[in-house]
């Protein structure tokens, strides 16, 4: 699972924020954000709590709109009204905690919102049969497997749930693919499981924004790290300029984090903190 | 009125565009009357102040016909009527309260809580403000100092219907109450049962919804087919009861208290046998006729006992004198 | 981070190798379905009256109760669908009444065929239910707080306009209007069924729970409603019109409220203006016993039809079994709990399987 076997063919940009700033009456919640997904890498938005990852994300989905700079999205400048507008720019975004309806079953949450249909007028219908071996097809082709797509989605793991809208967001031809903190509230092993389908996405062809705070998640899979900091950029490199130590340090804070930890002398290592 | 209803109509048909037939109802509809009280001339006595404190809740027919009758002896006696209503005993006493401050020449009140109105009243009284008391508070009007009573008595009511079922060869009764806990309805079919020599048996049904109150009374027709009279506590609950009767395929008959426009026209056609009332217009008029006359001659009603205005009963050998002024608000 | 928690489960299961998570049987889904308790609940109260009650056991008992149970159950159909879109209308009762008055007094007041009436009611009806959404969305606020104003809202409007056109507190007959027939024909009218009269909003009301069974389960809308009702902000950001799903199930209230309300008039020619107050009590009653989770999202048409039917057959049961009146209500109350705790025991087994 090396980040590197995606990087060898060439990638175009699909899309690219320049300068972008997001404020609410007189408070900047982001400033100056420049960032560029390309087909095929994953670029790593890290970020403490309150840095303006989730501005960002609402940026780009669509749930609000940018008040400075570009959005550029295959070449052609955007401003998203609504998160359909998004969508059918083909960007589609993976919510940690609000990414499927809990009660309603595995292959109806697979097509929320884009339900196919069968017959004509008023017999036009839910073509439930196609759409049951669809879900299980792409699931499958995911390495997903449930028994019964009838269960309700609130019954199944984090992880579970994660990779089904991760699978239902490219089978829906999405060209972008933003995660939002996908693997935070899992366990080892399911983050592991997770960060799995976030590769095979991008080996599909995906550009993929992968918001996190886990610079080690990140490293796994990312070509490319971005840093948010009160709502400013505060690094950004691709893998190549990178080592996972120094994401970790400049994640943690940095210098900061080094006055930190003379102060405490204790035997932590400094990564650790970084933890929730 | 006839150029916009054209237009309403038109408006109606091009938004709908539901409709090819002609859109004017050719019967039935508004029709014009004019709603003449019961006044003759004005008398020439002096103009007087008198206030009308009831416990009528907002948009009830009974007190609507109460009020009118007050009115119209307002209007024949030259005097300025002041009409309140207030559900609650405690506003209702501060509106009597009121009227003493603002000196009225004659207060007239219902005591349907005698408990909670008495102190007022005998206030009113000692202020040396004549009182009439109409409607409810029969036990407890004369110990206030109150010139007359005017008024019926719910279990009188019942009784006389009782007696009529009895005269009527009647064998079983149905008794409906349209409100669960109401004093006042619980007291009419106790009076039926005082007096009636067959059975009598009582039914709850929602009165907030008509459709439930047919099936409640469809149900137990077709559960007890010996019942032979339905007797309803309220006009449109006895029209309810006659589809009632035609669904259940029963023969039982219907008499209800109290009426209204539509009811006097079931007696007319024979579907409901006979209303029986406590003439609230009655009421009205005569708490504040009994004023003016006092105020004016000295004279009082009743000789110190309660004036009784019902049970009075409508039914085919009065409908039709009746029927006009029913379809006035005054019946 | 911490390393010591783990889940061994979830990536086996996403291997297909998860040996907890089995397939269910068809009794099982089954057992899992919304409206499964409320029937065995049905099934309960209907033993019950026909052994204490004989006269419940004939035909025209029966289509007695199914008529209780169609007055009820075409108000408390759309009723369910609203709470499964998550959203409650205290306004459902009143705007039964609302309709009536409005079809009556406006083909009265201006003399005109009854059926005009009739449309100015619907759009009025269905005016009520897009402000009922509208506000809705427009303002965040609880459903329950915005319908409750319109409930008071319509209350007094129907007191009011009652009183300044006719004087009184009901409307006036419309029996000899035009067009009269012909709607107490659609709304109001008794079909004979094998010699016993059935009323005609037996077969509407049958006809509305298919509707709306077909939709939620088998068309687009069914499922935005669902997910409108079980997570209004995930729908939405899958792109599901929410605003559009709940306004339109506000207004399905307003019709199903108008269709009620028809059939008000046309069986008795004139309304009381005071009804209908204490009704959208039951018509939740109704959807929660057919197995409506009260948080949305969860539920079924035909369980508030059969909410519906276990109301009816317990109004009316005690009238057929000549139990004593005056415990009418605490028998509804021990009935409905009944129903609604074997619903959730029933629920609570199937979960388990």
């Amino acid at each position: 699972m090396s980040a590197a076997t995606a990087g060898a063919a060439p990638t175009s940009e699909i899309l690219r924020l320049t300068d972008v700033g997001k404020s609410y009456g007189n408070v900047h919640a982001l400033r100056g954000v420049s960032l560029s997904v390309r087909q095929g890498e994953i670029t790593c938005v890290l970020g403490d709590n309150g840095a303006g990852k989730s501005t960002l994300i609402k940026v780009i989905a669509g749930l609000h709109q940018h008040t400075e700079g570009q959005l550029v999205v295959n070449g052609e400048e955007v401003r998203f009204t609504s998160p359909r507008d998004s969508l059918e720019r083909g960007i589609a975004t993976v919510y940690q905690d609000l990414a499927l309806v809990p009660l309603m079953s595995i292959w109806r949450n697979f097509f929320l919102g884009a339900e196919l249909s069968t017959g004509w007028g008023p017999f036009k219908r839910l073509d439930v049969r196609t759409m049951v071996r669809t879900t299980d097809e792409e699931l499958t082709k995911m390495g997903i497997s449930v028994p019964d797509l009838e269960r309700p989605v609130g019954a199944l793991s984090g992880g579970q749930r994660q990779c089904i809208a991760i699978a239902r967001a490219i089978h829906f031809g999405a060209k972008v693919l933003i995660l939002d903190e996908p693997t935070a509230a899992l366990g080892v092993k399911q983050s592991g499981v997770v960060l799995k389908y976030v590769a095979k996405a991008r080996d599909a062809g995906l550009g993929v924004i992968f918001i996190t705070h886990n610079p080690h998640h990140a490293y796994l899979v990312g070509n490319h790290f971005v840093i948010l900091n009160r709502g400013n950029v505060s690094l950004d490199r691709s893998r190549q300029e990178i080592t996972l130590e120094e994401l970790t340090n400049e994640m943690a804070g940095g210098a900061e984090l080094a006055a930190l930890s003379h102060e405490l002398s204790t035997a932590v290592p400094a990564p650790d903190t970084t933890g929730r | 009125m006839r150029i916009r209803s054209r237009k309403a109509a038109v408006i109606a048909l091009a938004a709908t565009a539901a409709l090819t037939l002609g859109s004017c109802s050719s019967s039935g509809g508004r029709e014009d009357t004019d709603t003449g009280g019961a006044a003759a001339g004005v008398a020439d006595t002096p103009r007087i102040k008198i206030a009308m404190v009831t416990h009528a809740a907002p948009g009830d027919t009974f007190w609507d016909i109460v009020r009118s009758g007050a009115e119209a002896a307002a209007k024949k006696d030259n005097v300025d009527l002041n009409y309140q209503g207030a559900p609650e005993a405690a506003d209702q006493a501060n509106l009597v309260q009121s009227a003493i401050d603002a000196k009225a020449d004659g207060i007239a009140v219902t005591m349907a809580k005698p408990d909670a109105m008495a102190p007022t009243v005998k206030a009113a009284v000692d202020a040396g403000i004549p009182v009439t008391v109409l409607n409810g508070g029969i036990d407890a009007w004369q110990a206030t100092g109150a010139i007359g009573y005017f008024g019926s008595n719910e279990t009188v009511a019942g009784e006389a219907v009782g007696t009529r079922l009895s005269t009527e060869g009647a064998k079983k009764v149905l008794c409906v109450i349209q409100e669960q806990g109401n004093v006042s309805l619980d007291a009419r079919c106790a009076g039926v049962k005082n007096t009636f020599t067959g059975t009598t048996e009582n039914i709850f049904v929602t009165g907030t919804d008509m459709p439930s109150v047919q099936q409640s009374i469809t149900s137990k027709l077709q559960q007890d087919p010996a019942i032979d009279r339905v007797v309803a506590l309220g006009a449109p609950y006895a029209l309810t009861a006659v589809k009632a009767i035609a669904d259940a395929g029963s023969q039982a008959k219907v008499g209800t208290f109290d009426t209204n426009e539509e009811l006097v026209k079931a007696i007319q056609g024979g579907t409901v046998e006979w209303a029986v009332d406590q003439q609230p217009y009655l009421q009205g008029y005569l708490a504040v006729d009994a004023l003016w006359l006092y105020k004016t001659n000295g004279n009082s009603i009743g000789g110190g006992q309660a004036t009784l205005t019902g049970p009075a009963f409508i039914d085919s050998t009065n409908v039709d004198r009746v029927a006009d002024f029913a379809a006035k608000g005054t019946r | 981070m911490s390393t010591s928690v783990s889940s061994p489960s979830a990536s086996a299961a996403l291997q297909g190798k998860d040996d907890r998570v089995k397939t269910r049987s068809v009794t099982s889904r089954l057992l899992s379905r919304p409206e499964i308790g409320s029937l065995i609940g049905a099934v309960a109260v209907f033993v019950l009256f026909c052994v204490v009650a004989p006269t419940f056991r004939t035909a025209p008992s029966l289509a007695t109760v199914a008529y209780s149970a169609s007055t009820i159950g075409i108000m408390a159909v759309a009723v369910a669908l609203l709470m499964i879109g998550g959203e409650f209308d205290l306004s459902a009762g009143v705007v039964v009444t609302t309709s009536a008055l409005a079809a009556s007094t406006f083909a009265f007041q201006l003399r005109l065929n009854l059926w005009v009436g009739i449309v100015v009611a619907l759009l009025l009806a269905l005016a009520v239910g897009a402000f009922n959404g509208w506000l809705l969305m427009r303002t965040g606020l609880p459903s329950f707080l915005i319908t409750l104003g319109t409930f008071f809202m319509l209350q007094g409007l129907n007191l009011g306009v009652t009183k300044l056109l006719t004087g009184g507190v009901s409307s006036d007959s419309v029996a000899d209007m035009d067009g009269f027939s012909a709607a107490q024909a659609v709304f109001a009218s008794t079909v004979q069924v094998g010699g016993v009269g059935v009323k005609i909003t037996v077969f509407w009301w049958i006809l509305f729970v298919a509707i709306a069974t077909w939709t939620l389960l088998r068309t687009r809308v069914g499922n935005w409603i669902f997910a409108a009702g079980g997570d209004a902000a995930a729908a939405r950001a899958v792109g599901v019109p929410v605003r559009r799903t709940k306004i339109g199930l506000f207004m399905a209230v307003g019709f199903c409220g108008w269709f009620v309300g028809m059939h008000q008039l046309f069986s008795f020619d004139s309304i009381q203006s005071g009804g209908g107050v204490g009704q959208e009590f039951i018509y939740i009653i109704a959807a929660v016993v057919g197995g409506c989770l009260l948080t949305g999202g969860y539920g079924s048409a035909i369980g508030s039809a059969i909410g519906a039917l276990i109301f009816g057959m317990t109004s009316l049961g005690i009238v057929y079994a000549g139990w004593d009146a005056n415990w009418f209500k605490l028998f509804l109350g021990v009935m409905l709990l009944l129903a609604t705790i074997v619903n959730l025991v029933v629920k609570n087994q199937a979960s388990k399987r």
